[in-house]
């Protein structure tokens, strides 16, 4: 007699738990959605009420209008060097000063330990005012270098980094040192590749938050050349009624689509990744 | 002598006297140039009047801050922060929550979903910010449209002042959520399963299970999600920016928005640099408070 009505409960359960998580998923992609169907659209179909979902026929005028009124190769070139640049740096610095400070014993450790961290405390915005007027005495204004300046090095991938340096034996290291490794040798040869996963998660985190840096690109570059991607793409906005939203949508498409791809086949590591630093904190 | 010297650096180098600060020297050489010395600079600047162009700064002590005080537009933009922070975050941590308990059911496509859910959060908030402006048209909008289906009035979102404020939060809240979820999942998944079972066996119900074990356990992961959203609420620029650009008549304009607008627009940098220092104290205080409150309800079974 009891079993037909529970079991109809956990069906019941189980439909409404479905129900909410395939809203909730709706809800986050259809913006994505929609960006991609109106970029493939005609002008028609996106002034057209009721909404079309799906378009009458695919066009790709507003791609090629896109890349007529800017740059994106460009801005893609731009992006790429800041990014690689910044993550690069970051990784080389945070992986040799996580060596130091896990290995080492020395005297002020803590003091600089701190002074790092005390880093991310301050909020940018704090930070950039003075580092313009910095930048603009020594003529960095506008130039890579003044783009990659406060991005040269990353407490948070340090930190990181460390960490996963703490669980490494001791041992593994002073026999090294034993069979007349260097320390310079050690770092690279030895404990990069054993913290692989950690390095590789703090790669993608510096190189997606370099990608997608907006405040700073906008304070210090001036010149049309030097944009990078989320720059240009603002630039692109004045749009006057529904006619010129193709283009602008086909344009935020040729922005995200790299990101959106590597997203795709690196998510798990991304995930997996954040949510580590999210525990750590 | 020289001996006794080269005998010394032998041993220096072996005992690696050295190799910690050179380690070490690059990184903190970086910060130090590029964020130490610059964000005292900005301590120091909100005291002057800063001419960038003339190369000249005159000491005007509180000025700058008193201004702040009558500055209307300042007032506003610090009001719409408060208001921007009050919202989206108790919005997108309860959220975040509700979708991180229900995903962390294993079931065939979980993995799937959560994909989905932080896809938000690692896009360009440009590029979303420009598609949320074309989804807020309105006449051509797909919200309007929507709402129009259902027969309901269509709304003026970004251009009316009174609701420019909130379709940023609610942009916000949609890039979040994802993060916040994953990092609950997180939280949830620390949770030993036999406190689960033991409270079952005991006769709890599923809401009392999540009241009495989930929420206490979950304290340290709520705190860091909470703080961590209200760094980011009092920060936010980028999809202001773009959404509205400070709203109709600054009705949407928030506090970096208005350092942005005294630094690099019309160059009053002492004043911009006093704004950032509110800003950073602001930020300080209310993580501080988070912080002493969260450790109070820390709770362990």
């Amino acid at each position: 007699m009891n079993r037909p009505v529970i079991s109809k409960i956990v069906y019941v359960r189980r439909t409404f738990l479905y129900l909410i998580i395939a809203m909730g998923g709706i809800l986050m992609i259809l913006p994505f959605y929609w960006m991609i169907i109106t970029s493939v659209s005609p002008v028609t179909d996106i002034v057209a009420f009721p909404p079309r979902w799906i378009p009458s026929h695919l066009t790709l005028e507003h791609y090629q209008a896109a890349f007529d009124s800017a740059p994106f190769g460009r801005y893609y070139l731009n992006s790429l060097i800041v990014a690689l640049g910044s993550m690069g740096v970051s990784v080389l610095f945070g992986l040799l000063a996580g060596y130091a400070f896990v290995v080492y014993r020395f005297p002020l450790r803590n003091f600089f330990f701190l002074l790092v961290l005390s880093t991310l405390m301050v909020p940018f915005q704090v930070t950039s005012v003075s580092l313009y007027i910095m930048l603009a005495q020594i003529g960095w204004v506008d130039t890579y270098w003044g783009i990659l300046a406060p991005n040269l090095g990353s407490a948070l991938g340090m930190f990181l980094i460390r960490q996963s340096i703490k669980s490494i034996p001791i041992d593994l290291i002073e026999a090294a040192r034993l069979d007349g490794a260097s320390e310079i040798r050690i770092v690279f040869t030895i404990v990069a590749p054993i913290i692989k996963t950690a390095l590789a998660t703090v790669t993608l985190i510096l190189f997606l938050g370099s990608w997608n840096d907006f405040l700073w690109p906008l304070i210090v570059i001036n010149s049309p050349d030097l944009r990078t991607i989320p720059l240009g793409l603002s630039l692109f906005k004045d749009p006057y009624g529904g006619m010129n939203y193709g283009p602008l949508m086909a344009a935020s498409v040729i922005a995200t689509f790299p990101m959106l791809i590597a997203y795709v086949f690196s998510q798990k590591y991304v995930i997996e990744g954040i949510a580590i630093t999210g525990l750590k904190g | 002598m020289v001996n006794q010297i080269k005998q010394w650096i032998q041993v220096a180098r072996r005992r690696h006297y050295i190799h910690p600060y050179l380690f070490i020297a690059p990184l903190v050489i970086s910060f130090t140039i590029f964020r130490l010395y610059p964000s005292f600079q900005t301590l120091r600047y909100s005291f002057y009047q800063v001419e960038l162009l003339k190369q000249k700064t005159t000491w005007i002590g509180m000025e700058n801050f008193l201004a702040l005080f009558e500055d209307e537009i300042f007032i506003r933009s610090f009001i719409n922060t408060l208001k921007y922070c009050l919202y989206m975050v108790p919005i997108s941590t309860v959220i975040g929550l509700v979708l991180a308990v229900f995903l962390n059911v294993k079931f065939r496509m979980s993995n799937f979903f959560k994909a989905i859910c932080f896809s938000p959060y690692i896009t360009s908030t440009v590029a979303a910010a420009m598609v949320w402006s074309w989804l807020y048209n309105p006449q051509f909008g797909l919200f309007n449209a929507v709402l129009k289906l259902l027969h309901l009035h269509p709304q003026s979102w970004l251009a009316s002042s009174r609701q420019a404020l909130m379709s940023v939060i609610i942009f916000s809240i949609w890039k979040i959520v994802g993060y916040n979820i994953i990092i609950f999942i997180a939280g949830l998944q620390t949770i030993p399963n036999v406190y689960y079972e033991a409270a079952t066996i005991d006769g709890a119900g599923p809401f009392t299970r999540f009241f009495r074990i989930t929420l206490p356990l979950l304290v340290p992961t709520t705190t860091f999600i909470l703080i961590y959203n209200t760094i980011l609420a009092f920060q936010v620029f980028d999809q202001v920016f773009v959404l509205t650009g400070g709203g109709p008549a600054h009705a949407s304009t928030v506090v970096v928005m208005e350092i942005y607008q005294q630094a690099f627009l019309k160059y009053r940098f002492g004043y911009a640099a006093a704004m950032a220092v509110v800003l950073f104290v602001c930020i300080l205080a209310i993580t501080i408070v988070q912080y002493v409150i969260s450790e109070r309800r820390e709770v362990v079974y």
